[in-house]
């Protein structure tokens, strides 16, 4: 991941900037949306428990370090998954996030709160996500 | 419409914040997928080069690109460690990508 960062630091105009956006690595929460009323049910995990959102906070901390780009501002927003019921959402995760995996525990008690109403309902996923805006710093990768 | 990603658009109005005026800039989008951020911002930018290596991802984008942006924005199937282009740019976006 740092190999890439070096990379894009090549391809800046000096007086360029780079805007990284990538999730937090926090399991997000699912929550079973009946009205105006959310539950948590459940979090969603990953195959591989987020480590990859973790490595990339943490190339960007190394690409730093090295003197390839300088932070000029860090931020955070939320990135909101919404499904009409549980086999929608499981769709969804098999052709868009194929290293999510929704527990069947939490499948079973979304289902349940679901089954309990008729109109008005959903769920959603919430994710947290990182943005920055760096720019590149003095000391330039090898060419 | 049984999926529906940040209807919010908190993702647009974050990028934008971040991004500052793309007028006249020159704009490389690291894992632009199938163009879903490109088109918020291309409008502005003099040129953008959306590069991913799922190729699907960039048949889906070249596929999806408005009529009216095709002269300035380009897709390449490539991994960034390949991507030699002809000239530098103003600003890259590493979209969930890192």
């Amino acid at each position: 991941m740092v190999h890439a960062l070096e990379r894009i630091r090549q391809l800046l105009e000096p007086d360029g900037g780079l805007v990284d956006i990538h999730p937090s690595g926090e399991p997000p929460p699912i929550e079973v949306r009946i009205g105006p009323q959310a539950t948590v049910v459940g979090w969603m995990k990953e195959t591989d428990d987020f480590i990859e959102y973790v490595q990339a906070s943490a190339a960007l901390s190394q690409a730093i370090e090295r003197g390839w780009f300088d932070v000029e501002r860090k931020g955070t927003f939320e990135f909101s998954t919404h499904a009409d019921s549980v086999a929608d959402l499981r769709e969804h995760l098999a052709k868009e996030w194929k290293d999510a995996i929704l527990d069947e525990a939490v499948a079973a008690r979304a289902e349940q709160l679901l089954s309990a109403v008729e109109r008005d309902k959903g769920l959603i996923v919430r994710e947290q996500i990182r943005i920055a805006r760096l720019r590149p710093g003095d000391s330039y990768g090898p060419t | 419409m049984p999926i529906r990603l940040d209807p919010e658009a908190n993702e647009p109005a974050a990028f934008v914040d971040f991004a500052g005026s793309l007028t006249g800039k020159r704009v490389l989008e690291i894992g632009c997928g199938d163009g879903r951020l490109t088109w918020l911002y291309a409008e502005n930018a003099a040129y953008v080069v959306g590069i991913d290596p799922d190729a699907e991802d960039i048949a889906r984008a070249i596929a999806n690109c408005p009529p009216h942006l095709r002269e300035r924005v380009e897709f390449r199937v490539t991994a960034i460690q390949e991507f030699e282009p002809s000239e530098k740019f103003d600003l890259a976006l590493l979209s969930w990508s890192l």
